[in-house]
């Protein structure tokens, strides 16, 4: 899963409250090196664009989990694969 | 062959004019008359997915700059091209199958009377202008060599793109199932990918193209001329030592639709095919041959061609194939509709083995692509189907390891974890009634898709593209939900010898509720 996707995903689990499933938490097995904040006027800086790009497209995570922010229901990833389905109780 | 290039007829070929084989030699082409052939305008015929015929020549026009011509035999464009820009013809995406014409008969007149028709075929051939088109095909050869030993190498061309064995099942009637194909459905031996499986029988492939023709028109099956008196053994693949004039090998395929020919497309093809061998001292083989005659006949309208493709472009991109793998072609026509745009979201909510998201990220490679499915296998299968496009990609000579702008996901079509309005396109094959679940279901998924698909698409500008085959349940689906979607286009299509239909909907400016809560 590449952090472009984590973007659009949100937990769908029932009894959220409005936006409460956004952002996942994601999970990983090891610690990763994300920029932490983007600088002022970070669309002129090439060299940041550059990595951000890389950050969001090129880099993936491949074993892990997303966390829903609100329930704290944890959907597993697997060989890059986030599997979101509920179960029949859950959904 | 002799050093010259020429063929066994060299005696009634034209002497060549000087420099154009050094002009032509500067491309880097083959033998000399491959270098000639060069130089020529071809017309192309090319098959496509039927009802995208317009699509396909919108593909011509932006990349070769060439107008096309579309047949009222369906599922067919022409267009003329320099014979030089062939590769940047084999790249094209919406192209099933791709021929050379010889001649064009815009209204031809067969006899009433049977033998009197297929004489006048017969004394056809030798009035026919072979050669110009004889040395595209040549020329075709000479790229196809290439082609084959860089194989392993080569990541951009369809040819190696396709591949794969078909080791896949496509199971009855299947949508792959190349009908438009012209020798795949009569002769699976002849054509390696799908031989193997399935022996299509004869009554099957009738029931397809009879299928396929509106308004009851009898179809005929096609057929190849017979290999007269060859032996069993089959010579190899022509290799002949140096200097050794190689004797070609042929077969006829015919194409009849129409109800008032006085003959079959198998007594055409048999008797074209005899007068083709008497003109050229070819052998007739089944199975071993170097040129495929094509004689399309579509009610008053013939046409003789070469073809240039051996299997068909569009099990191109699919390794691991699924019950229902779409058509890469078809899925390419179904991206166009939607005119992408960069950086477009793009999603394919029920993907499967993921034709179309693969399609989509390596022609659209300026969007993001994300497809998922409920199914873990289909999961898998579209995760190996991407690992193989991304093995190919590895290899390119790139500096920067270019990820592939594509993820999967396993989800639930009905409730999708996107986050709402998040998403520009949505563009996937529905479920047929037939082949996944039941039509009971549909009567049920469908609004639940088409719902869930409103909510996750952009307001305004957003728009989806769905292929199905139910189309009285989606009809009635897309009434429920006018206040999202609205119909903007319809194509109807083949798949797999059943009618089908593409809808382009698009998205109106009313916002949808944050999460469905009335279901």
């Amino acid at each position: 899963m590449k952090l472009l996707t984590h973007n659009l995903l949100s937990s769908h689990v029932p009894g959220l409250r409005p936006g409460g499933g956004f952002p996942l938490r994601i999970e990983l097995g090891h610690p990763s090196e994300l920029p932490p904040e983007p600088v002022p006027d970070y669309e002129g800086d090439e060299e940041f664009l550059r990595r951000v790009h890389h950050v969001l497209l090129e880099v993936e995570v491949l074993e892990g989990s997303l966390q829903c922010p609100d329930s704290g229901r944890r959907f597993p990833i697997s060989k890059g694969v986030p599997n979101m389905l509920l179960t029949e109780e859950e959904a | 062959r002799p050093a010259g290039g020429g063929w066994v007829w060299a005696a009634v070929r034209p002497p060549r004019q000087p420099g154009m084989a050094e002009a032509a030699g500067d491309a880097g082409l083959g033998p000399a008359a491959a270098q000639e052939g060069a130089e020529l305008a071809a017309v192309i015929g090319a098959t496509v997915p039927t009802g995208f015929e317009q699509t396909a020549a919108e593909e011509v026009q932006e990349k070769l700059g060439s107008a096309s011509r579309i047949s009222r035999d369906r599922g067919k464009i022409y267009f003329e091209v320099p014979a030089r820009s062939l590769p940047q013809v084999h790249r094209l995406r919406s192209v099933d199958n791709l021929f050379v014409v010889v001649q064009e008969f815009k209204d031809y007149q067969f006899k009433e009377n049977k033998e009197d028709a297929l004489k006048d075929l017969e004394d056809l051939v030798k009035k026919l202008p072979w050669t110009d088109p004889l040395k595209v095909w040549e020329l075709n050869n000479s790229l196809k060599k290439k082609k084959t030993k860089r194989k392993k190498h080569n990541l951009q061309s369809p040819a190696s793109r396709e591949k794969l064995s078909d080791a896949g099942e496509e199971g009855g009637a299947d949508q792959n199932n190349t009908n438009d194909q012209e020798d795949c459905a009569q002769n699976p031996v002849a054509v390696e990918p799908t031989g193997g499986q399935d022996p299509e029988n004869p009554q099957g492939a009738t029931s397809r193209n009879g299928v396929e023709e509106e308004d009851n028109e009898q179809s005929d099956v096609k057929v190849e001329v017979q290999a007269s008196s060859e032996s069993g053994t089959k010579a190899g693949d022509g290799q002949t030592g140096e200097g050794e004039a190689k004797v070609l090998r042929f077969r006829v395929t015919c194409n009849r639709a129409g109800d008032k020919h006085s003959f079959t497309s198998n007594e055409a093809a048999r008797d074209f095919g005899g007068a083709v061998q008497e003109h050229f001292q070819w052998k007739a083989d089944m199975t071993n041959f170097d040129v495929e005659v094509l004689l399309n006949i579509h009610n008053n309208e013939v046409v003789v061609g070469i073809a240039l493709t051996e299997e068909s472009l569009h099990r191109r991109n699919i390794t691991h194939f699924g019950p229902t793998t779409l058509r890469s072609t078809l899925a390419y026509g179904m991206l166009r509709l939607c005119d992408p745009q960069p950086t477009d979201i793009i999603v394919d909510p029920m993907c499967g083995t993921g034709a179309i998201p693969i399609e989509g990220a390596a022609e659209w490679p300026f969007c993001y692509h994300i497809a998922g499915d409920n199914s873990p296998q289909a999961v898998k299968r579209a995760a190996n189907n991407v690992c193989s496009l991304l093995r190919k990609n590895e290899t390119k000579d790139s500096s920067t390891a270019l990820g592939v702008p594509l993820d999967i996901i396993q989800w639930d079509i009905c409730n999708l974890p996107l986050r709402t309005g998040s998403v520009d396109i949505v563009v996937t094959d529905m479920p047929f009634g037939k082949r996944i679940g039941s039509k009971k279901k549909n009567w049920d998924l469908y609004p639940a898709c088409l719902m869930e698909m409103g909510r996750i698409c952009t307001p305004g500008t957003g728009r989806a593209v769905l292929l199905t085959q139910d189309k009285k349940c989606f009809a009635k689906a897309l009434s429920r939900v006018g206040h999202i979607w609205r119909r903007a286009q319809t194509v109807w299509v083949n798949v797999g010898g059943l009618h089908a239909a593409v809808y382009l909907l698009r998205r109106t400016w009313e916002r949808a509720e944050e999460r469905r809560s009335f279901w």
